[in-house]
């Protein structure tokens, strides 16, 4: 035990060090504006799940068993993302640690090695899920009327739900390292990703949130109670937890004191079974992580100049820089996993559209497709700004220790930052289109409030994009061990608050006289002569801004990246 | 010392060490040299358990590191080619780190890493972060930490990289002075000087085979060359047979 102390020492050590840090700026600014965002959607998150459960007590006969499919529902959930965010940790932790060499080379047991990386990885993967669950279950205890037994039960089950859950990644990780054929341990990346894509389809799919809208649709009643009581199966962690919980918001001691024995049983059986599977599995498959793969994409490699593809237009240090840029996007497999999380993102989100029961809500079928389809403008941008932040945020920094070439080329700054802004643009700019489009055919909204929207779109995405290069550029980390991390920082943290004003922005602007064309549309009347004024100023406002937004970051990095000295 | 019977390492298609056999007496300095990708790191590493062989085995000081990796480690300083430190730790708490898990108790190691810092003129940066250590800093800590709970054999990658001339040479004569009181130290490198001066036995390794084995004299001997130094020596051994 005191070895498996020890090595978690350097972990305390660093974090009690962190006051003496060179990289400590912004650092409390940082911590005051995730945690207002966090306590805000915490708070928010509670309002929600407290009113629906209130109206859930309000119906009759399925009140309780709509509380309690959501609750099953919220478990599995749960479940997948300790999994998900284990699997991930627990990869980077067991195979990918730059300390891995030095901890090997100690006299521990392997065992204990492992233990420590686990005990690591499960905190690290399970308190912030934890921490965003909280209001879910404090919403039951509410509406419940629930006392301390609630709560307590609750803190009892959280630690074996999480422990097993932790375990389960561990397995999985350490069996998949061992015997993918290559052995290159970052192949694991794109078997875990599909594996993860393939858990989120499920679970959404589990989820069919669309039911609760139209009950009435399930005729007859008896129907609806029946295909929402599905069957739990007595082996899953989640099925006990929810037992353990559910009698405990009755106040049935035994059966929840019952339940929560079972998980933690359970959870126990795993830690075991994994620390043995750790004895026999996880120095192979560390031994198996340096062992050089084939390629999975050799495509960049073995293309030959002359033969169409587009770089080979360009003059040769840009078409350098920008086959660079692409090869080292596509042949990094850990951007993959992010990737197919992007489509399933996507995917969802057309989902959601396609489900909508619009013709259920009070307000006029035409108004209600219209508005919504002008407000997808924003929340389509809002994602485009999230995969931003992902993805052209830390763009200049992944340049990394290799920045000195960078300088040292024969390639101006400003041309640099260019490169890199139409790397990102094009995609970008075809992810949020192809969203735009697809989610106003599945609203049926009218041309006008289309051809808007794509242009809007077509407008806003250089803007967004140079941002995130102008602000990488601005804040940049070549010395990070992970540049993608970067978008937590104070850079990233300001380049999603301003992403957010220019689209809140954009959106005000246009509101109003967009309002006016549709209405008049509608009435079939002409617009006024001030609502043309109207219409005119507010779509020039939006075209300065949107080259406000593309042109001032571009330059403010590059004025900023001069000034960087390399060695800094 | 140090045995090594029939050591193979695969990487997939590709085999990086093969059946190496050598040993390796106590207090001996064993210099291993040869091209970039010849198998000198993997070796190494494979010596110091840090990752495991295809086939063969490793023995030091009578323990089998397959068998009782634990106990073959505790026998074992071990520094690598690129070593790993936390940057966000003191010099003192890394040292305090590398001894606990080495089971040094607290006295010993007040005592001991007084003594190297002081030796290795580190005693006035103990207490800084290592973020804040120059290259050849850190290197020198890490020869520190690797000497602390004085070992019966010291496994170095390239030592001399990133010391300046005042630090080669205290290393040179450390690895001397160490092997003097019975410190066998296994040292790969690419500075053919160094091993000149420091080796009392060196070891040619080129595509994963062990191709000569002996003192300078014996390899001059073998590779057919009357004057001349290492480095002509080693570029006869390995003719013809370029690495990219």
């Amino acid at each position: 035990m005191k070895e498996i102390f020890t090595l978690l020492k350097p972990r305390f050590l660093s974090f009690k060090n962190r006051r003496r840090s060179r990289t400590r700026g912004g650092r409390r600014l940082r911590l005051l504006a995730f945690g207002t965002i966090g306590l805000a959607f915490w708070g928010g998150t509670f309002s929600i799940f407290y009113r629906v459960l209130a109206y859930f007590q309000g119906l009759e006969a399925i009140g309780d068993i709509l509380a309690y499919k959501l609750l099953s529902m919220i478990l599995i959930i749960l479940f997948s993302l300790l999994i998900f965010s284990s699997i991930l940790t627990f990869l980077s932790k067991l195979y990918l640690s730059k300390d891995l060499s030095l901890i090997h080379s100690m006299p521990v047991p392997r065992e204990k090695i492992f233990l420590s990386r686990w005990i690591e990885s499960t905190v690290d993967s399970s308190w912030m899920v934890l921490i965003y669950s909280l209001p879910f279950f404090l919403a039951y205890g509410m509406v419940y009327r629930s006392g301390a037994f609630y709560y307590g039960m609750l803190g009892i089950n959280l630690i074996p739900f999480c422990l097993i859950a932790s375990s389960l990644s561990s397995l999985i990780v350490m069996v998949a390292a061992s015997i993918l054929p290559a052995g290159r341990i970052r192949s694991v990346f794109i078997f875990l990703a599909l594996f993860l894509f393939l858990l989120l389809v499920i679970s959404f799919r589990l989820v069919r949130p669309e039911r609760f809208v139209r009950p009435d649709s399930f005729v007859p009643v008896v129907l609806y109670l029946k295909n929402l009581e599905t069957s739990h199966s007595p082996f899953l962690p989640t099925t006990w937890f929810f037992d353990s919980l559910r009698a405990s918001l009755s106040g049935s001691v035994k059966i929840a004191s019952f339940h929560s024995a079972l998980s933690w049983s359970g959870a126990i059986s795993m830690i075991f079974v994994t620390t043995w599977v750790s004895s026999v599995f996880y120095f192979r498959g560390l031994s198996k992580a340096e062992v050089v793969s084939k390629r999975f994409y050799p495509f960049f490699a073995r293309r030959r100049k002359g033969n169409g593809f587009f770089p080979d237009l360009l003059s040769g240090p840009v078409r350098a820089f920008v086959m660079k840029e692409m090869r080292t996007f596509f042949r990094d497999q850990t951007q993959w996993s992010q990737l197919f999380l992007i489509v399933a993102l996507v995917i969802i989100y057309l989902y959601n559209f396609s489900v909508l029961p619009l013709e259920r809500g009070p307000i006029r079928l035409e108004y209600l497709q219209n508005l919504l389809s002008f407000l997808n403008m924003g929340l389509a941008a809002f994602v485009l700004s999230a995969v931003s932040a992902r993805f052209v945020f830390p763009a200049v920094s992944m340049e990394g220790d290799a920045f000195w070439i960078v300088r040292s080329s024969p390639i101006s700054i400003r041309t640099f930052l260019w490169i890199k802004f139409f790397v990102y643009f094009l995609p970008l700019l075809l992810l949020s289109e192809l969203l735009i489009v697809l989610t106003n055919i599945l609203l049926n909204a009218t041309p006008f409030i289309m051809a808007v929207s794509v242009i809007t779109i077509f407008l806003m995405v250089p803007g967004i994009v140079s941002m995130g290069i102008g602000l990488g550029a601005i804040y940049p980390d070549f010395h990070s061990e992970n540049p993608t991390q970067s978008v937590t920082s104070l850079g990233g943290l300001i380049y999603m608050t301003l992403c957010i004003g220019f689209i809140a922005a954009v959106i005000v602007l246009e509101a109003g006289p967009i309002y006016d064309v549709f209405m008049t549309d509608i009435r079939r009347a002409t617009l006024s002569g001030f609502q043309w004024l109207w219409l005119v100023g507010s779509f020039s406002l939006v075209l300065v801004l949107c080259a406000a937004a593309l042109l001032i970051p571009m330059r403010l990095g590059e004025k900023r990246i001069l000034r960087y000295e390399l060695g800094h | 010392m140090i045995e090594i019977r029939n050591l193979s390492k695969r990487f997939g298609e590709i085999v990086a060490v093969n059946r190496l056999n050598l040993f390796v007496p106590e207090g001996e300095v064993f210099g291993f040299i040869g091209p970039n990708g010849a198998g000198k790191t993997t070796t190494l590493r494979m010596m110091a358990g840090v990752i495991a062989p295809t086939e063969g085995s490793v023995i030091v000081d009578g323990i089998s590191m397959a068998e009782d990796p634990s106990s073959a480690k505790k026998r074992i300083g071990f520094i690598p080619d690129r070593p790993f430190l936390y940057e966000k730790l003191t010099g003192i708490e890394f040292l305090k780190f590398t001894a606990d898990l080495y089971g040094m108790e607290d006295g010993l190691f007040a005592e001991r890493s007084k003594k190297i810092l002081n030796q290795f003129s580190l005693s006035h940066w103990a207490d800084e972060l290592i973020e804040s250590y120059s290259h050849g800093m850190k290197q020198r800590l890490i020869i520190c930490a690797a000497i602390l709970h004085d070992p019966k054999v010291i496994i170095v990658d390239e030592p001399m990289v990133g010391l300046d001339p005042a630090g080669i040479r205290m290393v040179k004569g450390l690895f001397r002075n160490l092997a003097k009181k019975g410190t066998t130290i296994f040292m790969s490198t690419h500075t053919l000087a160094v091993a000149e001066d420091v080796c009392d036995r060196i070891g040619v390794i080129h595509k994963g085979r062990l191709i000569a084995t002996g003192t300078v004299e014996e390899l001059r001997v073998r590779a057919q060359v009357r004057e001349g130094d290492l480095e002509e020596v080693f570029m006869i051994l390995t003719e013809g047979e370029s690495v990219p």
